[in-house]
């Protein structure tokens, strides 16, 4: 956790199939929410490039075989200097923590081509927690320091609800 | 996502403006490789319209450097906004493929 929910605790909630389809709509959608957040705007693009590699890892990689639909379920949670992620998704299991970050690259021809998102969601999260629940989904759980001095103002709208 | 691709005196200048996310990357990769690699390019890239940019968008550029590497063509990247460069640096890239501040900078080192 980080920190106390804001007073009104203004919040988006968006759930989205894991294909190219669902990523991109889920992108618009998470976009609209946050334009009405006051975030500052190193926060929000930290949450932006999270979103993009962990839906991106999941439609790659995660989506089962053995089911006719992968979903993924995304609450976003603004607390007093943080953005409090949480993705749940059913797809096959998947600790990202346990991953190693690519060699540094020392020349073209030896560079790895990939691997590099998971180093991004930790250049950016203030913590990473994974579990595996009891129902058979992965949750991941990443909070963004926000500046909650430098950011936009909170809005009527964003006081309101997303 | 949006591309311009223009040449003056050797150097193909391609002007990316918009998000590469993986929608944007979809939607640029096959024709920024299409018209820079084939012909070994010696190209600048121009980035200051570029928002944002995930592991995809630097995947994209590693591919078609090293491509243009082994052709002996060049790519030289040029003017990120300040949260676009903080990947390059994060991902540590600057080494194999070169992020200038400006224009005139990366066409410099693209002629070089």
């Amino acid at each position: 956790m980080a920190g106390a929910p804001t007073e009104s605790s203004p919040r988006i909630d968006l759930r989205l199939a894991a294909t190219r389809q669902g990523f991109a709509a889920g992108f618009d959608e998470l976009r609209r929410g946050l334009d009405a957040l006051p975030l500052d705007a190193r926060a929000r693009f930290s949450v932006e490039l999270i979103f993009e590699e962990v839906v991106a890892n999941l439609v790659r990689h995660g989506t089962r075989t053995d089911a006719p639909t992968t979903t993924l379920s995304l609450e976003v949670v603004l607390r007093d200097d943080a953005v409090q992620l949480t993705f749940l998704d059913d797809g096959v299991p998947f600790d990202p923590r346990s991953r190693p970050d690519p060699a540094p690259a020392t020349d073209l021809e030896h560079a790895e081509v990939g691997g590099r998102g998971l180093m991004l969601i930790r250049s950016v999260s203030r913590t990473l927690e994974y579990a595996r629940t009891p129902e058979g989904q992965n949750r991941l759980s990443v909070a963004v320091t926000r500046d909650a001095t430098s950011g936009p103002r909170m809005s009527d709208g964003a006081r309101s609800g997303v | 996502m949006k591309m311009d691709i223009t040449e003056d005196d050797g150097v193909v200048k391609v002007g990316l403006m918009g998000r590469l996310d993986t929608p944007g990357v979809d939607a640029v990769e096959t024709r920024f490789t299409a018209a820079v690699v084939p012909r070994a390019a010696r190209a600048v890239v121009d980035l200051s319209g570029v928002e944002f940019i995930g592991s995809l968008g630097l995947r994209m550029f590693i591919t078609i450097a090293r491509a243009l590497n082994r052709r002996n063509g060049r790519m030289i990247l040029y003017a990120p906004q300040p949260f676009v460069a903080q990947v390059f640096e994060t991902a540590s890239l600057g080494d194999i493929i070169p992020v200038k501040p400006d224009a005139t900078s990366a066409v410099a080192a693209a002629k070089a």
